[in-house]
Order: C-alpha cells, then sequence, then structure tokens
C-alpha cells in the first residue's frame, strides 16, 4: 500500500493570523503547546477532531491547513518489477 | 523539555530508586542469611510489599516535590515577564499552566508506551516459568516476575521520552 505523507502549513497561518504563537493556537485549540509543535513538524498527525479545531481556528479550509502526498512503497515497487 | 517529558523523567527516577534500593536490600539480607533465604518465600513476599507500598509513597513525595518546583519556576518566570515584558517568558508560565492535562498526542504515547512495557512483563514472565523448568528456586521465579514489573515500567517512561523526542504516528 502508497504511504501517505501528511503536511501543513499550521507556521504560515500563524504567520497571516497576526504572528500567532503556539501557545494561543494550542490554547485555543485545547491541546498542549508540545502538540502544536509536534503537528508543526510533521512528528504527529492530529486527530480528525483536532484538525477541525486548527481549521476553525484560522477560519481556513482542510486543505488549506493540511495536504498530503502518496509516495510509494519503494521495496514494493522492485518486487513488482521483478 | 515539555511537562509531560519532566513528568515522566520523575517516574522514572522513582523506578530506578525503588528498584535500587530493593536489589540492595536483596542482595545484603542474602549475603546475611546465605542460601537458606531463597527458600523463604514469605521473605520475598514481605520484602516486595514492602518495596510496593514504599514505592507508591517515594513516588507520590517525589510528585509532590517536582509539582512544587515547577510551580515556583512558574511563579518566578511569570514575575521576569512582568518585569520585563518578555513574550517567550510568558509562553513558558503559560504553557505550565495548561500542561497539566492529557491531550490526545499523551494518550496515545501512553498507550504505546503502555504496549512497549507489557513486552518486558511478558518477556518475565516467561523467563520465571523458564527458572522453574530449570529447577531454580521459586524466589528467583518471584524475584524475576517482581524486576520485570519494574523494568517494564522504566522502559514505558523511556518509551515514552522516545515518543516525545521522536514523534509518534497513528496506526
Amino acid at each position: 500500500m502508497a504511504k501517505l505523507v501528511i503536511s501543513n502549513n499550521i507556521r504560515k497561518l500563524r504567520f497571516y493570523n497576526n504572528e500567532m504563537t503556539q501557545q494561543e493556537l494550542a490554547k485555543k485549540t485545547g491541546v498542549t503547546r508540545q502538540t502544536i509543535v509536534a503537528i508543526e513538524n510533521s512528528k504527529y498527525s492530529p486527530t480528525l477532531e483536532l484538525a477541525f479545531r486548527i481549521t476553525e481556528v484560522f477560519e481556513a479550509k482542510l486543505e488549506e491547513v493540511f495536504s498530503y502526498e502518496v509516495v510509494e512503497d519503494k521495496s514494493k515497487k522492485e518486487d513488482d518489477s521483478k | 523539555m515539555y511537562y509531560q517529558e519532566k513528568k515522566t523523567i520523575t517516574s522514572i527516577i522513582s523506578g530506578l530508586l525503588i528498584l535500587t534500593l530493593y536489589v540492595i536490600y536483596g542482595i545484603s539480607k542474602y549475603q546475611e542469611v546465605g542460601e537458606s533465604l531463597l527458600g523463604d518465600l514469605k521473605f520475598w513476599a514481605t520484602a516486595m510489599l514492602v518495596a510496593i507500598g514504599g514505592g507508591i509513597i517515594v513516588i507520590i513525595i517525589i510528585q509532590i516535590v517536582f509539582h512544587i518546583i515547577l510551580a515556583i519556576a512558574n511563579e518566578v518566570a511569570k514575575e521576569v515577564s512582568k518585569k520585563a515584558n518578555c513574550e517567550s517568558i510568558k509562553d513558558t508560565y503559560q504553557e505550565f499552566e495548561i500542561m497539566e492535562h492529557e491531550d490526545e498526542m499523551d494518550k496515545l504515547i501512553a498507550l504505546k508506551a503502555m504496549r512497549n512495557s507489557f513486552v518486558w512483563v511478558g518477556v518475565g514472565f516467561v523467563s520465571a516459568l523458564l527458572s522453574l523448568y530449570m529447577k531454580m528456586p521459586p524466589a528467583i521465579m518471584l524475584n524475576i516476575i517482581f524486576v520485570s514489573f519494574i523494568l517494564g515500567s522504566l522502559f514505558e517512561g523511556f518509551s515514552q521520552l522516545y515518543f516525545y523526542r521522536k514523534g509518534v504516528k497513528n496506526g
């Protein structure tokens, strides 16, 4: 199965929203700053609920905040070619 | 370092302290009494019960001290931020106020770390059974199980730290 790589524009959106701090975003979404930092650095993929709460803060669509890329599994590709 | 990581480190320190005290006590008693101690299951059961009870008290004390230190650091950060009007320090003390609760990432990390700790406990249980199979005294089996539980909880703490540092993926 192909791998999904999820990325986000939270850092950019924070900047465009009066340079909102990670702490402010954390407070508005009801999570810790650590979680916001992890999401921004793509170390954690939020649940749908949190993802929607983040989009609500920025008044943006889900796809404006989060995006994904399908990455083919290299090892599987090599197996298929054999 | 964030609140949850600091809390995990205090748990690891508590676990290490309990394990060290138990091992030191067990070895010193063994050296004092000798081989016959291995047949005295009542002694080992008492020692383990005391270690569990004492461990709970140690954990409570360490957590209280940790929260006192955190509260003092929080107040100092508040005062400094008021005087310096520094936003970054303000962020730091506000962080302490919010971080007391666990959010979805903390819960996911706790679950994954607990799964890792169960591996240790499982390995310990099988080793304990093997020790009986190899005709070792039952006290050895008891000790293997007890130590594997403590090592499991320590491994849980280290796993949590790892996931906080390296990140955690759903699924």
